[in-house]
């Protein structure tokens, strides 16, 4: 047989998704293949597109709430905060201090549950399947705390215009404070069973680089970039909220490579440990939720608002028409853009460093596909 | 290339663009921008040398103004694009003619590959240009279907959502902005 | 009834299209049937217990975690609420060797084509849990401009179960599998843990509770 016929008899397509064993969602990619080399990822979106932009524009701004939970459950509440946050600097609602120390506590607190799912979820792909029970023994702790004052475990809509729903009293914060220190406890395990695990190394470095102008041109943020030595973290650079009164470093890797993007998320965990101390030690007294109008008339004009999510930067876009139903409102998702990279990244690689790159990117589908 | 610049709007009104500085405060950005739909392509090379990063691309129906006859179909196209280094956003927008074509940047920023194929989705506009113009969030069947078009009853005109200086949360002290008319074009 | 005129005519083109697929696909379906075909030779009902036990025993789900309700059912799975104890182990990707399916999420235009494929994949005796309110009706995505979510899973398969919650706790999970155990074998899971919590309602003359 020709050299020739024999690479075409190895072509093939083969479908992953949209259902598959990786937690990411419902996710589509068609891989062009040869033999066991990845030619052409094309992804496919789509199937998890529940009409959120449709849904904002046909109710009256509260009625939203709902569904910036919905957006990305792993880590609803800092999509919260952008949303009363973004209707706030547009109506001029002022927000008591005591309520901004809560929403960063509440949002540092799902960032690290955010964080934990997500390393057990990879390493779930990887193969590996001791990691995830820990993950999640870690964030039922975190969970609980959080639905003592939200009420939910998952989708939270705990943040109101104005403030916060509920105020947090001192068994939160013993309880808080109690989590902390067995966190901290907890880093040995992983960094043993999984930092310094020969086979988790060979699996994650050197593989899927991405360089900053790579970045640039495709609009990567959060973890994803800061993995390939950009510092650009949204609470340092255009900061909202109280973030700049509280000290926190932002950890950045070098290469860009897998490995890169585990340990800025891996730190970013002790960061948010660090906030959630800080806060607690200074948080002041007072109301938690100040006084709106019934009815919120949105003045004629656009507004934007940016947050750092657990997966990068999430930017709200609202154009008002004088009611009080947004007539536009844009919501964009960091995963979006942090996927997008694909096609590029992943040419000419071999199956499973497909599945790790996956795994590194941290997707949450339903918030690509709003 | 890695220009120090002080000052964009400076830089940007000497390329030839209707740039407006903005309150980050109240809204969000800093620089407001207004693109005739063949200065797109320009002012995407201008913001990449500069070193932006494109934040989205979306898209907004108005009612098209039937007294200037520029032949507008009532489709907006809004860019935004922020930076790695310092704080500083900037919001372009340019208004689409009747035919729904305006240029298609993806081979300047090649992430408005998706943002450029889910605008098309939802509002029709069609990118020249662009390498792949298939549904990306709607089913396959539904490529003529473009669900946040609305209806007639619920358009409004640029102006009515437009910024002004007489809404009344503006601060008297503040310099004066500029007229509203450029806003409208 | 004035709730057909509420909905928008999309929706009622997505009903059209859920009934469309549903019809298109193999005869099992279209008729509810989960039986195994003609049914054997011959029946005794000692042997019918016994494999009834065992099939309740050793449900088997298939993993098709849609969007939020998939990281509850994760939850469940995990150690603190541990499926594991009622047969449930093994999670398993491919509908081939899986005889539960959990359908926890929204299903929409797109995915309604690629839920009847898996479920048309997966051998009989199969059950059906739909997990979440986006299963159920369509939960908070059936609204009036609703152009995409079809509203419920059992527009296009045969449900056995209903979970409801957005989303739902995992021990309404595990409620729900105990729900199809007591389904298939006739009786619920004897052990004490699994038993209804007493209600205060049982206080009260006159009201039957159980």
């Amino acid at each position: 047989m020709l050299e020739s016929e024999y690479q075409e008899q190895n072509r093939f397509f083969l479908n992953m998704g949209p259902q598959h064993p990786s937690t990411h969602g419902v996710l589509l990619i068609v891989l062009e293949m040869n033999g066991e080399y990845v030619l052409d990822p094309q992804p496919v979106l789509g199937f998890i597109h529940r009409m959120h932009e449709k849904m904002g524009e046909s109710r009256p701004c509260p009625g939203f709430m709902p569904n910036t939970a919905r957006m990305d459950y792993v880590c609803a509440l800092p999509y919260n905060h952008g949303y009363v946050s973004l209707i706030e600097r547009k109506a001029g609602i002022e927000v008591p201090r005591r309520a901004e120390y809560i929403r960063v506590i509440t949002s540092e607190l799902n960032r690290i549950a955010s964080h934990l799912l997500w390393l057990g979820a990879y390493l779930l792909d990887l193969g590996a399947f001791t990691p995830i029970l820990y993950g999640f023994d870690d964030r039922e702790h975190i969970l609980d705390i959080l639905e003592s004052v939200t009420g939910s475990r998952l989708t939270y809509c705990y943040y109101r215009f104005g403030g916060v729903y509920q105020d947090i009293d001192d068994k939160f914060v013993e309880a808080t404070r109690a989590f902390i220190k067995r966190l901290r406890k907890r880093y040995v395990i992983y960094e043993k069973l999984v930092t310094q695990n020969i086979i988790f190394i060979k699996r994650t470095e050197n593989i899927g680089i991405v360089s900053p102008d790579m970045a640039l041109r495709y609009g990567i943020t959060g973890p994803n970039l800061r993995g390939s030595g950009v510092a650009y973290d949204v609470r340092k650079n255009e900061p909202y909220s109280v973030y700049p009164e509280f000290d926190f470093e932002i950890p950045v890797g070098e290469q860009g490579d897998c490995l890169d993007r585990y340990m800025v998320r891996v730190r970013e965990i002790e960061q948010s440990l660090r906030i959630i101390e800080q806060a607690l030690d200074r948080l002041p007294d007072g109301p938690v939720r100040s006084k709106v109008p019934k009815t919120i008339k949105l003045s004629p004009g656009d507004c934007n608002f940016a947050v750092e999510a657990a997966r990068g930067e999430l930017s709200y876009y609202l154009v008002g028409d004088g009611t009080s139903t947004p007539y536009r409102l844009k919501v964009r998702v960091p995963s979006y853009s942090n996927l997008s990279c694909l096609p590029e990244l992943g040419r000419g690689i071999l199956l499973p460093d497909l599945v790790s790159i996956l795994g590194s990117f941290d997707l949450v589908i339903p918030e690509m596909d709003r | 290339m890695d220009k120090i610049i002080k000052d964009f709007k400076r830089y940007f009104i000497d390329q030839g663009f209707d740039a407006i500085e903005t309150d980050h405060e109240r809204r969000g950005f800093h620089l407001e921008v207004v693109l005739d739909v063949n200065q797109v392509r320009k002012f995407a090379e201008t913001a990449y040398e500069l070193g932006f990063y494109l934040v989205f691309v979306a898209g907004l129906h108005v009612r098209p103004d039937e007294e200037n006859d520029n032949g507008n179909s009532g489709l907006e196209v809004v860019y935004q694009f922020a930076r790695y280094d310092r704080p500083y956003r900037v919001k372009a927008r340019a208004s689409v003619p009747k035919n729904l074509n305006i240029s298609s940047i993806s081979d300047i920023y090649h992430g408005a590959d998706w943002h450029e194929r889910e605008t098309r989705d939802l509002f029709g506009v069609i990118f020249d240009g662009h390498p792949n113009l298939k549904p990306l969030l709607l089913s396959e069947e539904d490529v003529n279907f473009h669900p946040l078009l609305k209806e007639e009853a619920k358009l409004k005109t640029l102006h009515e959502v437009s910024w002004s200086p007489e809404t009344p949360k503006s601060d008297p002290d503040k310099p004066e902005r500029k007229p509203k008319d450029s806003l409208t074009q | 009834m004035g709730e057909e005129n509420k909905r928008s005519p999309i929706a009622r083109d997505l009903d059209a299209y859920a009934e469309f697929l549903r019809s298109e696909s193999c005869r099992p379906v279209a008729e509810g049937g989960r039986e195994y075909g003609e049914g054997p030779l011959l029946r005794m009902k000692l042997t019918d217990t016994i494999l009834k036990l065992c099939q309740a025993n050793s449900l088997w789900p298939m993993t098709f975690g849609i969007a939020c309700c998939a990281i509850e059912m994760m939850g469940t799975g995990m150690a603190r609420f541990d499926i594991s104890r009622y047969g449930s182990e093994v999670f398993r990707p491919s509908p081939r060797q899986s005889d539960l399916m959990i359908v926890a999420g929204t299903v929409n235009k797109k995915l309604a084509p690629v839920l009847l494929t898996l479920y048309e994949q997966m051998p009989s005796p199969k059950w059906v849990i739909a997990l979440g309110n986006c299963a159920i009706s369509g939960g908070p995505f059936k609204v009036k401009e609703n152009y995409n979510v079809i509203e419920g899973a059992d527009k296009l398969i045969p449900v056995d179960v209903y979970v409801p919650g957005c989303p739902p706790r995992p021990e309404g999970l595990i409620e729900g599998i105990l729900k199809v155990q007591e389904k298939i074998t006739g009786i619920r899971h004897p052990l004490p843990q699994n038993r209804h919590p007493k209600s205060p309602l049982k206080k009260v003359k006159g009201l039957r509770v159980k």
